[in-house]
Order: structure tokens, then sequence, then C-alpha cells
């Protein structure tokens, strides 16, 4: 039975002056120098942003930056010398993300865990306590509960940030989250208070009152590649990635190699996306995605079909970023639910 | 807009275009819209939330719509100059693309649904002073001439701030801009001049521009795309709606902007017959910046 | 150390199989992994120009020969370009061994038909050594080989070799006009070939590698001869990078060709949506 304590506004505030103070790194939702809510590096308790103002991008660069180093390497004549980076990193703590995004970070440890460890990525995953608010819903982008998640949900969160007490109450939702109320007890108090979820359950925001049947839509989707309606959906779509960019749960990337001169250079990864007419072309020009409904189509096929075929969920986590950035309109709440509704369309 | 719908309803009738590109009601405000019935013309809209440049996807790097047919496009004032520069430039040919101007008295800067009214805080930067209200470049125009839009001073006073900077203080100030930039090129994809089939970005023998969202690779884009730009840019804003970290994109190209009216008494219109100065060269041009 | 960073090799020897095909023999530089280092046939890496980037090829030596891998391939982009320019006693990275593999254990017992065209011989000659050293395990083993003219024929001396052993039956072809004075073989597209050959279905399996096209013409000529599509193996290729199912790159639908392949069965093949 996992552990909700309570901490007040003050007991926060000093919580987080222990963690700066004890060199570990917070990031949490604050207002960058244009007035944009996003997460950031803070360095004190009155920069954090409490509101359900939605960051403008995802927790997703804290774990895979947009541009990181693999490795260097070193030529003379013949002979190479590789210098490795540290897989290992500084304690980290996430404070007062929203429940999608951390939810996103979950969903990209299957891919990095799939046979293959990603040191990088679970480097950065075991040095950071994710710790999430419950959301009371932040506009008509939203679609959480569509994609079978909630304001509330807990997915991927060590611990959650509730309202209860008179200030917040803390559930522990893992092992680390039971840990951390340990190691910080002294900022945290007993309760009697239940963690109760702040959005309005009926009140539609999250997309609906109720999840879209994912099952029905991966069908669909798995008999559907060649449907026309693909075609015709991503006329407006400019190819540009802005959804990828801000999306929690994009996590493809390209690997370049930086030269520095003639002996050396980097190896790195860098974001990349399924967006762009170049990501799949062959050496030869061939490009197996041609043109943009191809490509959108990826996108949904790699969210809703292909990544629940191999990992049991959808990919997507409801955040609504992709529809808030896109500057053409495409709409991928209104484009899962014509999806629903066409696949139980079919089912009847 | 019954004047616009009827056009466009007319127009793909009697088979004169193949596709209406326009702007249509989304969940989330207008969006655009490809209007290939004749009965759908009554989804087209056109409002103070249309801010997005149509113009774009007449570039011939759009492949996927070149199957809808011969396109009719509905345009703005200042879209009408990215249409030209299409033109100007020899990427589309004047009879195959049918211009609908619609009169403008302004825009909002994004396209939310709420529709707030237009006031010098939400109108878009580049309304403020506009000479086009009337679309020139058009085979047709609707809609009844709106009043000028609110005069705003937002974009002149951010290009006043930096101006003021020292060089050093600029560098700083646009490292920490271009900081957020994660090379999504959306930048690229919305904007209808950069119609390069192969982008100089995306070359790789050699590497002319690293890919890498680094400080180095992100300043060699951004000041590689301004120069582009130059003398071409339409200031239809779209670059810096479309990113997704918001970095003020259209100040770059507005500062290039400045510099060739200064330098080649040259500004971007509507006008297609009238070359840009980087097509072509006159005995007097400015040239003691050449060594 | 992490799962990017590749291992380093040596450039042991170069061969040039044809004008713009080479074949690398490549040396682990660290003994621990020079002597553990073990892979399955069919399986791929990612073979690193340090400062021009990785490339993906099959393996094209067999896992029964130690030491040393071997990779062939064809200039034509940044990274292969590079590779091409790299000399003897040069170092090179590599990682993998990546993907799935031919199921040899399962066509043991069988008639084995391999059938290649062009570069498409790198992959199949990979499993056609493995199938070579353990010979007595298997039963008939043909080989059908053909590209578009003599000079485009790689492994020349494998062939001789092939053609030499009395276990092996291959066929070796040119297209029609790509035959010099002196040759002794057959001149017909590799298609043309196989049905000239009718290789016998019944408990055989084929491994076909080549051209698109190749292989278009080459899978309803096996299936007149009555081999079902469960036992006829292909490879795929497709645009890769990180090798091992991360970068979201190379999938066909719901099939990574990093993953579940690059080996698949023409029964698989025909599943998959038209993405590659």
């Amino acid at each position: 039975m996992m552990t909700t304590k309570s901490i007040s506004r003050d007991g926060l505030a000093s919580l987080v002056a222990d963690l700066v103070g004890g060199g570990t790194e917070v990031i949490a939702p604050s207002r960058a120098p244009d007035g944009e809510v996003e997460y950031r590096r803070v360095l004190r308790f009155d920069e954090i942003v409490w509101s359900d103002e939605m960051p403008r991008s995802s927790l997703k660069e804290f774990f895979l930056p947009p541009s990181e180093p693999l490795f260097s390497w070193r030529q003379t004549r013949s002979d190479v010398t590789i210098e490795p980076v540290p897989t290992r990193f500084g304690p980290r703590v996430v404070l007062g993300a929203r429940p999608c995004d951390v939810a996103g970070v979950a969903a990209v440890d299957a891919v990095m865990g799939w046979d293959y460890r990603d040191e990088l990525w679970f480097g950065r995953r075991e040095a950071t306590t994710l710790v999430s608010s419950a959301c009371g819903g932040v506009d008509g982008s939203c679609f959480c509960r569509m994609v079978g998640l909630s304001p509330e949900s807990e997915k991927g969160a060590d611990l959650v940030l509730f309202p209860g007490d008179g200030g917040h109450l803390a559930k522990a939702v893992t092992e680390k989250g039971e840990s951390f109320l340990s190691a910080h007890a002294a900022r945290f108090g007993e309760t009697t208070d239940e963690a109760k979820p702040v959005a309005d359950a009926n009140a539609g925001l999250g997309g609906g009152v109720a999840p879209a049947d994912p099952a029905a839509i991966r069908a669909w989707l798995s008999e559907h590649f060649e449907d026309p309606m693909w075609e015709s959906i991503a006329l407006r779509c400019h190819g540009c990635g802005a959804c990828a960019a801000v999306c929690p749960s994009c996590h493809c990337f390209d690997i370049v190699d930086e030269p520095e001169g003639l002996l050396e250079g980097t190896r790195r990864r860098n974001w990349d996306t399924c967006q762009t007419a170049r990501f799949t072309v062959h050496a030869s020009g061939h490009n197996p995605r041609a043109d943009q409904s191809a490509r959108f189509r990826q996108r949904v096929m790699h969210k809703f079909s292909i990544y629940p075929a191999k990992f049991g969920e959808v990919l997507c986590t409801g955040c609504g970023r992709c529809a808030r950035a896109c500057p053409a309109g495409m709409d991928l709440p209104e484009i899962v639910s014509k999806i629903a509704a066409l696949a139980a369309e079919a089912v009847r | 807009m019954q004047e616009l719908r009827d056009l466009a309803s007319r127009l793909l009738g009697d088979g004169t275009v193949g596709v209406v590109v326009g702007y249509e009601e989304g969940p989330r405000g207008v969006r655009p819209a490809f209007v290939t019935d004749a009965a759908d013309a009554d989804r087209l809209v056109f409002d103070r939330r249309c801010v997005q440049n149509l113009a774009v996807y007449l570039s011939p790097r759009r492949g996927h719509l070149a199957r809808l047919g011969k396109k009719a496009v509905v345009v703005k004032g200042c879209d009408a100059r990215a249409v030209a520069g299409l033109l100007r430039e020899k990427q589309i040919a004047r009879q195959d693309v049918v211009v609908l101007g619609v009169r403008c008295g302004g825009v909002l800067r994004h396209e939310s649904g709420n529709g707030e009214a237009l006031t010098a805080q939400t109108v878009a930067d580049r309304c403020s002073g506009c000479d086009c209200r009337e679309p020139r470049l058009a085979d047709h125009v609707v809609g009844d001439l709106p009043p000028s839009p609110p005069v705003s001073t937002r974009r002149a006073d951010r290009m006043e701030e930096i101006e003021r900077m020292s060089p050093q203080e600029r560098w700083d100030r646009w490292q920490r801009e271009l900081q957020r930039c994660v090379r999504c090129h959306a930048c690229r994809e919305v904007c209808p001049m950069c119609f390069c089939e192969r982008c100089v970005a995306d070359k790789t023998v050699p590497s002319w521009i690293e890919s890498s969202p680094h400080g180095r690779g992100n300043l060699a884009w951004h000041l590689t795309r301004a120069l582009h730009q130059a003398g071409r840019c339409c200031d239809c804003g779209e670059c810096e709606r479309a990113c997704p970290a918001n970095i003020p994109l259209g100040l770059l190209n507005r500062k290039l902007a400045q510099v060739v009216e200064e330098r080649f008494g040259y500004r971007v219109t509507d006008d297609p017959a009238v070359p840009a100065p980087i097509g072509r060269y006159e005995p007097n041009d400015a040239q003691e910046f050449i060594l | 150390m992490n799962l990017y960073q590749p291992h380093l090799v040596r450039i042991e020897a170069i061969t040039d199989e044809t004008a713009d095909t080479r074949t690398l023999k490549l040396g682990f530089l660290d003994p621990d992994v020079a002597s553990t280092f073990d892979f399955r046939a069919g399986q791929f890496g990612e073979y690193s120009v340090f400062g021009a980037g990785e490339c993906t090829f099959c393996i094209a030596s067999s896992p029964t020969r130690k030491g040393s891998i071997e990779c062939t391939f064809k200039s034509v982009g940044k990274a292969t370009n590079a590779m091409r320019g790299l000399n003897e006693g040069d170092t090179m990275g590599f990682r993998g061994p990546y993907g799935n593999h031919f199921p040899l254990d399962r066509m043991e017992d069988s008639d084995v038909v391999f059938i290649a065209g062009g570069i498409g011989l790198a992959p199949v000659r990979c499993v056609i050594w493995n199938t070579l050293d353990l010979r007595d395990r298997f039963r008939d083993v043909t080989i059908i080989y053909g590209a578009r003219s003599v000079s485009d024929l790689v492994y020349a001396r494998e062939l001789e070799e092939w053609g030499a052993r009395p276990d092996v039956r291959l066929w070796r072809t040119v297209d029609p006009g790509g035959e010099s004075a002196d040759w002794k073989h057959e001149i017909g597209f590799v298609p043309a070939i196989v049905e000239k050959a009718a290789p016998k279905a019944d408990r055989a399996y084929a491994v076909v590698c080549g051209p698109p096209i190749m292989i278009k013409y080459t899978l309803p000529v096996l299936e007149r001869l009555g081999f079902p599509p469960e036992r006829i193996f292909t490879t795929l290729e497709n645009r890769m990078k990180c090798g091992c199912g991360k970068c979201g790159r190379c999938n066909i639908g719901p099939v990574y060709v990093c993953k579940d392949g690059p080996v698949f069965t023409a029964a698989e093949l025909a599943g998959l949506p038209g993405e590659y």
C-alpha cells in the first residue's frame, strides 16, 4: 500500500530549497523570458508556475536531449580512440509536471528497453524522480481521457501531488516515490485526507468522458492501411514536424557524425521526425513514404497501432500539444474520434 | 462570405479548377481547406482569424496536391506577395492558378477559435500600415473593404530594442533565442518561398550546415535561411507562427528586408514582373562592401 | 560504454569485386571481442567510418569462420564513399550483430536453393558458406546467381570454388548482352534460369536476394515449382540509423526491419503494407 502524506505550501518551498541546496537539480513549469511557460531548471520555489497552463514543450528533452553526444573519437593515422560519454547523471527532481507528460516518459521506456538497453535514456531516468500534479484540465485541445488516461493519471509518476489538507497531498506511486517521501520526511506530514481528482470527470475536458476503444482503433488501422481517408486527411499537413517536436512520446532520432577538423569529432543523436520527406529516403533516392499522406499515416499508425501491437498500450498521452502547435490545423483528437467512429461502424 | 462561396462553387462546378484552397472552420479555429466538390463550397469562411498563408500549397514541393488538379487559392493582399514570389521565380505559371483575392482589414496573430476583437495587441505584426487590403494580383476579388487594421508598434519596438544593442549583446540575445530551436524545420516547411527540392541544410556531401540542434548548428541554419530569404520573404509571418519554440524569426527576416530596401531600393511586392535583387544586377548597385 | 558506441575493427583485407563493389575483411581490435564475437547468418551490423557516419550491411562472412567478419558494399552515398577511401590497416567501427537470422536449423535435412542477383549475393554468401561449412546437415545445395554483365558478378573467387565442388550445383548467368567473349555459362535473367534449373520444391527451402525486380519475377517461378511461401526466405533493406529498434525509422507498417527482419519469408512479405 503506497503512502500518502500532506505538505503545506511552505513545506513545498522548503523542500525545493532542500533539494537545490543539496545539489539536486529541480525542473518545474516556470515562465521563460518570453513569458511562455516551459519546463525548466528552477532554483527557487517562487519560480514555479502551479497553474494548469500547459508548458510549451514536454519533458522529453530532459531524458532524450534534442542533441546529445554518443561518443567522441580521435584519429591518428590509422588508429582511432573513442572517448565515451557518461551514462550516470546527477540527481534530478521534476516537480509539478502534467500527468500526460510523465505518462509520455513512461511510454518511451518500453522502446528504449526493447531487447537492447539504451544506457543514456535509462541513466537519466534512474537519476530522476518524477513528481506530477493532478491536473484540472488545460483547454479544449486536451484529450487524455480519449486515450485511456486522465487528468489525475499516475502512469509514469513516482509521486503525484493532489490538492488537500490545506495544501497538497503527495501520493507515492512507486518505490522511488516512497523513498522520496522518507528521504524528505521532515517536510511532509501525516494525513487522513484522500487524494481526489481535480478535474470534473463530467466536464469533458480531456476529450470526452470515456476512452475511445483502443483495440477497435488498432484493428481498423491495421486493416485500412490503403484507405482513401489517408489521402484527404493530410492535404493541409506541411510535414513540418512541429507536432513531433512538442510531443511527449515522439522519440525518433537521427545519428550523425560531426567532425571537428580532420582528426576528431563527435557522433551525436538528434531529434528527428517521420514527418519530414527525408526521414526514410534511401541512398539510392528511393523513398518508401514518398508523400505527406504516407508520412502522416505513419504518425497515426505508430501511436495507435504499431506501438500498441508491440507494447500493449497507445503511445499517445492526449496532451494536445500537437493540435495546439500545428500551423495547419491538423487535429489528432478529431482524427482519432473519426477513426473510432469508423471502427465502431465496421463492427456493426 | 457568400460571395466567396458562390465563386468557389462556380469555379468547381464548371471545371475551371479541380480544387479551391481556402479556409474552413476547424475544431480549434480556422484552418486551410481543400474543397474539391462544388456542393462543399459552403465550408469556406473568411474572417479576421484567417492568418495562414495559403500560397504555400502552390509550391511545387507539394506533390500530393498535384493530383487534385488546377488550384484556385484564396489570398489576402500579403499572401498575394507569396504568389507573386512563386511566379517571379518561375515555380508556377500564371495560367496554372486562379487567384481569389479577399479584401482584408487585418488578421489576428493566431487562428484561435475565440475570435477576439482586432486590436493593437491582437493584430498580426505585418498588418500595421498595410497597403494591400485590396489584393492586386488576383483573378477575382471578393468581400467588402474593411477599415484599415489597428496600428501596432510591437514589432517596431522589438526591432528597435535590438538595434540599440551592441553587437555582443545582439549575439548573446540570438544565441539565447536560438537555444530553444530543435531543428524541426517548421519554419522552412510553412514558407512559400522555401521551395527548394533539396534544401542546403539537408545536403550531406558536404554537410554545409550541421543538422544538430546545438548553438553552432542552429545559428548556421537560421542565418542561412534569413540570407536566402533576403529580398524574397513576403512577410506573411508563418515561420514565426509555426515555430513550436516561439522563436521570433520574423525579426531576422524583417531586418534583412530593411537592409535590402536600404541597399537596393527594393521591397517585396505582389507584382511578379518586378525582378528580385537576387535575380538581377544593376550597374549602379552599391559595391563598397565587395573588397 | 553505451549501446551506440561501436567496437573498433581494423581493415585486414580489401577485395574489389566490381568497379563499384568492394569487400572488406575486418578484425576486432579488442582481443576479448575478437574471441567471443558471434552471430547468426542473416544478421547485419552498423559499420562506422568515423567522421562520415554509419552504414548498414549484412555480415557477409559465415559465423562458422571465426576471427574476422566481412562486409560487401557498393558506394552510393556519403558513408559508403568514405568507406571506399579507406585502406588496409585503417580503423573502422562495428556495432552488432542486429536483427533476426536465417533459420538454418529448420533447413537441416532439406534441399537448399540459393538464388541471388548482383550485389544481392552478399547476404546470401554468408548463409551459403554457413551451409557448406556444415555440408552434411543439408541435402542438395543449388546456387543460382546472375548479374547484368560479367563485370557485375561479385565474389568471383568463391564462384569458382563453389562451381568446382561436386556437392554443389552452381548456375551462373548474365543478362542477355552482358556476356563476354569467353563466357562459358548461362545467358538469361535469373528468373529464367531458375525456371531452367527447376529445383525440386519437395522438402526444399529457397533463399532469394537481389534487386526488387528480380525478386518480383522469381517468386512466381518458385511458386509454380511448388515452393510454399513459408519456405522462401528473402532479406529486406530500409534506411536505418540505430539498427536496434529505437530510432523509429525502418518500420514497414507494424514490422521493424532491424528487429523483425531483415530476414523475412515470402509469406510475411505478402502481409506487409506497400511502404518499402
